[in-house]
């Protein structure tokens, strides 16, 4: 039985269908990387997947349990199972590195405050954060933050773990170093994980499994090398990132936009 | 003519739906504050404690302040007139009477509202865009438990405290009047001001207080939960937060007036 199933789910925003019947599944301890273009919907998609929204239509299944029709209090209960890296980290900004990492562990166990501490150090130590449980969140750098945001999540030894966007806003080095936290976690701990990104090398570094979603719909699923391998265009220009990279360039790179106005003349 | 309508039938239909959404916050926060702790679930003492420092604590100088000049404002205003009817000396209960029921209640809530208030939406605004909101409730952390609660609870303490210092220090600015400019001897202000004041005037302003306190803390923590579009938004619902709760606490300062007036 797949641990995180999605069927048939749809959502519109202002008459436009965002999401027109998007099918998933995770098996568990899989990592599944979400792909997909700008605006075509995947915070959308991830949200769903942790009840946070509400979809206009299909099912959501985590642990063989619907959780759309959940009510909020029995919502709470299914949240226990999983933990959510947030794009900016979303670290209580008033507490402590210790205290956030703490903060699910003195809500939802009965554990003894030595043992909480000893919990946060290990968590802390995990992400190689060791040493910084004073520290305030602002005292810290972006991938440091997502860091300390990713003890937090894996805190309650979770099934399974989402991360949107977890490369975004970070240099090469640092998002792989993120990269290989999010693999250490599933090779290690057995840890499921849902990673939404456009990040290509990212993602081809991390995945078991892949979907790509465009225009609201799962258009190729598999294996890396499947992906790799798909003969869907769009697939192909999204992963040789020959249409955004053109793009790019000519903003990014004078250079680049010179030389290319050179030769096309 | 028919849009102008449309215009006014949306937006009756926009505040009716916030008054919904912030009257469910509110049950919500009652329950933690009162409830839930015989649930076994106690309030977040230790929030609650921080609040009522910032909030209560941190408010008093610049209540003082408003209230010691207002005090001797309303004193020279009051003797000036009742010098014409040549009793001068019934300013002390006119300053004593004003200060309880109506200005120690009304510039305590408007020094709160402007102060705190505002800093409530900031604070919770920059955490809702910053997405600390959304992460509480992915954690089945209730952001209502965490955030709401301690804030109301602490505004419904202070407030009232805040209330009685604004009576107090208001009343000491219209005595520094009846002493040293119309010499009246301090035993006999006092017992002048005591002369008028009754019971009913002090509970009244207190009550006041109360729903002023529930006026700010439920609008400063709903503008901030509902900010959208980053920090530029949490400066406009900063700004509405400020400027709803003072026409709030205008309004029912008057509704509770004219209750008190007529019964
Ligand atoms: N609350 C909302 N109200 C209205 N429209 C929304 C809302 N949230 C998202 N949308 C729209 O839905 C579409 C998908 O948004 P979403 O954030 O899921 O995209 P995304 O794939 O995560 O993009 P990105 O890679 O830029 O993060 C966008 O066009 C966005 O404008
Ligand atoms: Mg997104």
């Amino acid at each position: 039985m797949p641990i995180l199933e999605v069927k048939g789910v749809q959502k519109v925003f202002d008459n436009r269908k965002v999401l027109d019947g998007v099918n998933l599944s995770v098996e568990k301890g899989e990592t599944m990387v979400i792909m997909g273009g700008s605006g075509c919907g995947k915070s959308t998609l991830l949200k769903i997947m942790i009840g946070q929204l509400k979809p206009d239509g299909g099912e959501v299944f985590i642990d063989g349990e619907e959780i759309v029709h959940l009510k909020d209090s029995e919502m709470d209960r299914v949240r226990l199972k999983f933990g959510m890296l947030y794009q900016g980290g979303a670290l209580l900004n008033s507490l402590t590195l210790a205290q956030n990492v703490a903060l699910p562990l003195t809500e939802h166990t009965r554990l003894d405050r030595k043992i909480i501490d000893i919990m946060v150090k290990m968590k802390l130590a995990q992400v190689g954060l060791a040493g910084f449980e004073k520290k305030m969140p602002s005292e810290l750098s972006g991938g440091m933050k997502k860091r300390a945001a990713l003890a937090r999540a894996i805190a309650l030894d979770p099934s399974i773990v989402f991360y949107d966007e977890p490369g975004a806003g970070l240099d090469p080095i640092v998002a792989a170093v993120i990269d290989r936290l999010i693999m250490d976690l599933s090779k290690k701990l057995g840890m499921t994980s849902v990673v939404v990104t456009h990040e290509m090398k990212s993602a081809f570094r991390i995945a078991d499994k892949m979907a790509v979603l465009f225009k609201g719909r799962v258009i190729a699923y598999g294996t890396s090398d499947e992906i790799k391998n798909s003969d869907n265009p769009y697939v192909q220009q999204f992963i040789d990132g020959s249409l955004e990279a053109a793009s790019v360039s000519a903003k990014d790179s004078t250079e680049e936009y010179i030389k290319s106005l050179v030769e096309g003349n | 003519m028919r849009e102008f309508a449309g215009k006014i039938g949306r937006s009756a239909i926009g505040f009716v739906k916030h008054v919904g959404s912030a009257w469910k916050i509110f049950r919500e926060a009652l329950y933690w504050i009162f409830i839930a702790p015989f649930k076994g679930q106690p309030c977040k003492i230790k929030y609650v404690v921080d609040q009522m420092n910032l909030i209560g604590i941190g408010s008093v100088p610049i209540v003082a302040l408003v209230n010691f000049f207002f005090g001797i404002t309303l004193a020279m205003l009051t003797s000036y007139q009742l010098k014409q009817v040549g009793s001068q000396e019934l300013m002390a209960g006119l300053v004593g009477v004003s200060f309880t029921r109506e200005l120690g209640p009304f510039l305590a809530a408007i020094v709160v509202a402007s102060r705190v208030g505002a800093a409530i939406t900031a604070e919770i605004g920059t955490m809702a865009v910053s997405e600390e909101i959304d992460a509480l409730e992915t954690m089945a952390l209730k952001p209502i438990r965490f955030l709401v609660a301690p804030r109301l609870l602490a505004l419904l303490i202070m407030l009232p405290c805040l209330t009685v210092v604004a009576n107090v220090v208001g009343m000491i600015g219209g005595y520094i009047i009846g002493r040293f400019n119309l010499h009246i001897d301090s035993s006999f202000y006092i017992k002048l001001t005591f002369d008028y004041l009754v019971f009913k005037d002090i509970w009244t302003g207190l009550v006041k207080s109360v729903a002023f306190a529930v006026m700010i803390a439920l609008i400063g923590c709903y503008q901030g939960l509902t900010v959208r579009g980053g920090a530029a938004g949490v400066g406009i619902s900063t700004t509405q937060s400020v400027v709803q709760s003072i026409i709030f606490i205008i309004m029912i300062d008057c509704m509770f007036n004219a209750w008190f007036y007529f019964i």
